[in-house]
């Protein structure tokens, strides 16, 4: 059976979730495989957000911002990348593997460039099989 | 009974035992010395004083599932966990961390109540108990002041006394004559000399005594409940105190539990798990109020409730003087200071 | 006199001279354990009590934390070894100590002895600060000289492959018991309610499920990168010996790199992850 990759996608509601919205409208195609979680900003992502995906069962986690400097709140994007840099360094040196998460800032305008994204990503998480190192299992 | 084997076959022995039935007994790694549930032979060691945590998890375990069910669509379903029925051994406790299990048995099965999670474990264990013959005490280790000796054989069925190369198992209880009448094919018969020899290790053993305290039950009882509002001296004892929960967690003797429906999406449990009264949130409301926000109210609580309170529900005090908190303790506080401390008053 | 005694004997005079002057309310320091190898934190409210103050190898516990029960205004004196400076320094920074509050007690100590394995302490578990980089009196004499990086000890874990370091933290990380000696021991961990605590959203089971403690000690490495001081105090405190430090030290390690800042160094300073530059580039995220 064809292993379909859950993918958990946090996009900020002004750029990223915008441009999914356009993505769609211009009927776009990409993979279903991406569930997707508005914020209003990047910055309100708590690393302990992604930890739990992973270990509700998540393949990959997709994370989606406005371009540094062009945040609606001004600046939550540029704690954001800090705070986003330093989930992937703990997810790497706990040993998940790299290509489970990405962090992309795609605007608006950017319906293309959105669907892009999540087709790549989804092509990449599905090369590298189910997620099972973070994924709580219960027997029975 | 007693009984023998080569010390070199131990872990043939270990290997049969295992073959019928769980079996926890000391493990070393680079960390120390740990009960464990055994499944390779060699892993046993007879070479230790004592092991870091207490083998109370044998009959306590630090989590365990009451009820496990299944949410969702449909009618939810959920299970009792049936009672342990495996007959199980548990090789090389220390005498006083076996006389721990008789102080507990007063709350699990005595208090009105019987636990029947603590029972079934109980009643299907055999414990084989390994008395200190020569080893000096640890420097922080007080049991004879607690009326426990070295060689104590409250809560053991069998004793492990080591003789030049060879195990001596001398059977104590109907429960332990049981299991060596039962494994005879395991071991060879005692001779008289071993017999003499074990009297002997026994006496030598008995003559051990640790660092000595004052704490008649009564007096300790009534001097613990007279300090009870010098705050002053609380805080004092308190000071170091971070209020973690280490203490409690490595005692052969605190007992405190909660229970939590636990689950990840549809599956989960009803579970029991070990809790602290040293954690900040022990005595937290609903409302927000917290009666012990102190650390100082706390570790009252903590030596009041081995000290005094124990004393006054079953008669005995609550603490087996191994040491094992002191020993653990990230600051060091030593619960025998602070006894000495209290009598002092 | 060994150099221990003579910071010892320092200790005492400086507390005594404090104390009797009026100038603080209380000296955080040490005092006689239940023996000379296992010393307590002490806390010296009196001239006389100043005498019952010791300082020897053992010293090892980072007293930082204690300062957070003192209410602000009013004035105490503490003892800080080079990584406790540190700690005050981050708190300063974090706004939750007041530098007019403090007299530092600067012991460059180096020799430090673990108390339970008997090896010295070096750079190998702790981030080998040894001279403070903040105190009011310098009781001992400070050490100069090339030390080892902090960071040496992470060159095994980092050459591993990532699934053979995956089973090594999923060994260590699951045999937490939840006693929280490594949060309370820590100088930083002073959140109330910590996440831990919280029943809304329950981040981790109370019981010690093994993806509750790695969620517990995961989202701790977070809460700790760029503020972690690498004193120590949470691995010497567990009892199960998680090597903790490894994984603060890799985060300590990449904010360095990724951020060009190191945790508690000067006053001054923004704590790197409540911070941004615009040299930030997206090169972080590669």
């Amino acid at each position: 059976m064809d292993f379909e990759p859950k993918i958990l996608g946090i996009a900020c509601n002004w750029c990223t979730y915008t441009g999914a919205d356009l993505a769609g409208t211009t009927r776009l195609k990409y993979p279903q495989n991406l569930r997707m979680v508005r914020v209003m900003c990047s910055s309100r992502i708590n690393p302990s957000f992604v930890f739990r995906a992973f270990q509700l069962g998540a393949d990959g986690v997709l994370i989606g911002g406005c371009h540094p400097g062009d945040c609606h709140y001004g600046t939550g994007n540029m704690y954001a990348r800090r705070r986003l840099a330093i989930t992937k360094k703990i997810l790497e040196f706990a040993g998940l593997e790299p290509g489970r998460f990405r962090v992309e800032w795609i605007s608006a305008s950017e319906g293309n460039r959105f669907a892009e994204v999540v087709t790549e990503f989804t092509a990449a998480v599905k090369g590298l099989g189910p997620q099972t190192k973070l994924k709580v299992s219960h027997d029975g | 009974m007693l009984k023998k084997i080569e010390q070199g076959k131990l872990s043939e022995l270990v290997t049969a035992l295992i073959d019928q039935g769980p079996l926890y007994a000391p493990v070393r790694d680079d960390r120390g010395v740990n009960f464990q549930s055994i499944r390779s032979p060699l892993a046993v060691t007879l070479d230790f004083y004592n092991s870091v945590l207490s083998p109370k998890a044998v009959f306590f375990p630090q989590s365990e599932d009451l009820i496990s069910y299944r949410l969702g669509r449909g009618e939810p379903t959920a299970k009792t966990t049936p009672l342990p029925t495996a007959q199980t051994i548990l090789l090389g406790v220390r005498p006083p961390d076996a006389y721990s299990f008789f102080l507990m048995d007063e709350l699990f099965l005595g208090s009105g109540i019987v636990d029947p999670y603590w029972q079934s474990r109980r009643d299907l264990t055999v414990v084989i108990g390994y008395p200190f013959i020569n080893q000096t005490p640890d420097a922080v280790d007080f049991y004879s002041s607690l009326g426990i000796s070295a060689t104590d054989t409250r809560g053991s069925d069998i004793f492990l006394i080591k003789k030049n190369g060879e195990l001596l198992f001398k059977g104590l209880t109907e429960k332990g004559n049981a299991l060596l009448a039962k494994q005879a094919a395991l071991f060879t018969e005692a001779t008289g000399d071993d017999e003499q020899y074990y009297l002997a290790a026994l006496a030598q053993g008995a003559a051990i005594v640790t660092r000595n305290l004052d704490c008649d039950p009564k007096r300790t009882a009534s001097k613990l409940e007279n300090l009870f509002a010098d705050t002053a001296f609380w805080e004092q004892m308190a000071a170091a105190c971070i209020s973690c929960g280490t203490c409690t967690f490595v005692c052969p003797t605190c007992h405190c539990f909660d229970i939590a429906d636990e689950n990840i999406f549809r599956d989960g449990a009803r579970r029991r798990f070990w809790d602290a009264c040293m954690f900040t949130d022990f005595t937290l409301e609903a409302s927000g109020h917290n009666p012990r926000s102190r650390v100082y109210q706390r570790l009252r609580q903590k030596v009041c409730h081995k000290y005094s309170y124990y004393i006054r529900n079953f008669g005995v005090i609550s603490c087996v003087g191994c040491g094992r908190c002191t020993r653990s303790c990230p600051v060091n506080i030593d619960i025998f200071t602070i006894i000495a401390e209290a009598m002092k008053k | 006199m060994t150099a221990f005694k003579e910071i010892e004997k320092k200790l005492i005079q400086q507390a005594k001279e404090l104390l009797e002057r009026g100038e603080v309310a209380q000296v955080i320091a040490y005092g006689r354990g239940y023996d000379d190898q296992h010393p307590m934190p002490y806390v010296a409210k009196t001239v006389a009590d100043a005498d019952n103050l010791v300082f020897n190898e053992f010293c090892t516990f980072n007293l930082v934390g204690y300062l957070m029960r003192c209410p602000p205004g009013i004035k105490v004196a503490i003892v800080v070894k080079g990584a406790d400076s540190r700690a005050v320094v981050q708190l300063i920074q974090e706004a939750k100590l007041r530098r007019e509050d403090l007299v530092l007690l600067g012991i460059p100590a180096s020799g430090m002895v673990d108390q339970k394995t008997g090896k010295i302490i070096d750079a190998q578990t702790t981030g080998g600060q040894i001279n403070p980089v903040l105190c009011d009196y310098l009781l001992g004499e400070e050490k100069y000289g090339r030390t080892e990086s902090p960071y040496q000890v992470l060159k095994p874990l980092e050459v591993m492959g990532k699934d053979d370091r995956w089973q090594f933290w999923q060994n260590e990380l699951s045999r937490c018991l939840r006693c929280f000696a490594c949060r309370k021991a820590c100088p930083m961990c002073y959140c109330d309610p910590c996440f831990m605590d919280q029943s809304r959203p329950r981040w981790a089971d109370k019981s010690p499920t093994a993806e509750g403690s790695i969620m517990y000690h995961l989202t701790r490495f977070y809460h700790l990168a760029g503020r972690c001081i690498d004193c120590g105090n949470c691995s010497r405190s567990c009892p199960v010996d998680i090597p903790l430090y490894l994984f603060h030290k890799k985060l300590a390690q990449d904010c360095e790199e990724m951020f060009g800042q190191a945790a508690g160094m000067r006053i001054e300073d923004k704590p790197v992850m409540v911070d941004f530059r615009v040299e930030d580039t997206d090169e972080m995220l590669k």
